[in-house]
């Protein structure tokens, strides 16, 4: 679920890139990098299965 | 550089963004082979990678829209560089099938690493940031390529909710969750 949500975000910024304002661009580009590294972050400390 | 060819090189960015995520969407589509969450979010970086250009096409190139894009491709290269190394040890077949050799995560450590060279290298010519010039019209072109890579995103979204449903995504997804039949 958080990855579509992730997908939608950027969509949305894209849109207001393009039809919006350029200080609400950024705004919402930052908000999403950061919850993919949010994201990554939260998968990176899951127990890695490895083989040895 | 003028800025003017500056927004053309953008444009050819955005049209390079659109082949890798339709790449993508082959291999999902050809192969059956769902995208693993990690995979999910190296394509997400893909298609973040494209905010930098449209900016860029939109109000004009500024060394700020080109920090966009350098912060979203070193992080897709670490999330990338991630994945290669959870199939470092000799003996593991790595996720999914490989194209010409590397793996799609190993494709996309090229792919930012190539972004990277490519966003510095377009930093180099002052030229494009002089205020003085007139800005041109939008070309059909340009618009295009920024309409192309807004409809892939959306596209993501659908097929992403299809494969993972409103749950946590499989580690290691097989079926497209809300297609699944019932019983």
């Amino acid at each position: 679920m958080e990855f579509t949500v992730l997908f939608l975000a950027v969509a949305v910024v894209m849109a207001v890139a393009w039809w919006g304002t350029r200080t609400l661009a950024l705004t919402l580009f930052a908000l999403t990098l950061l919850a993919c590294i949010a994201t990554y972050l939260h998968h990176a400390s899951d127990v890695l299965k490895l083989s040895f | 550089m003028t800025r003017s060819l500056a927004v053309t090189f953008n444009a050819l960015g955005l049209y390079a963004i659109a082949l890798v995520l339709l790449v993508a969407f082959a291999a999902q589509l050809v192969l059956h082979e769902l995208p693993c969450p990690l995979c999910l979010l190296q394509r997400i970086q893909f298609a973040l990678l494209a905010v930098g250009s449209i900016l860029n096409i939109r109000f004009g190139p500024r060394p700020s829209h080109y920090a966009l894009s350098l912060l979203t491709a070193v992080a897709g290269a670490a999330f990338a560089a991630r994945q290669i190394l959870l199939h470092v040890m000799p003996g593991d077949p790595g996720y999914g099938s490989a194209l010409l050799g590397y793996h799609y995560y190993t494709w996309a450590f090229i792919g930012f690493a190539v972004a990277i060279v490519a966003v510095a290298a377009m930093l180099l010519f002052d030229g494009q940031f002089k205020e003085g010039t007139k800005p041109e019209p939008m070309r059909t072109f340009a618009r295009a390529a920024v309409l192309l890579v807004l409809a892939l995103t959306a596209l993501n979204v659908v097929s992403t909710l299809l494969e993972c449903g409103f749950a946590a995504c499989p580690d290691n997804p097989l079926v497209y969750e809300l297609l699944k039949p019932r019983l």
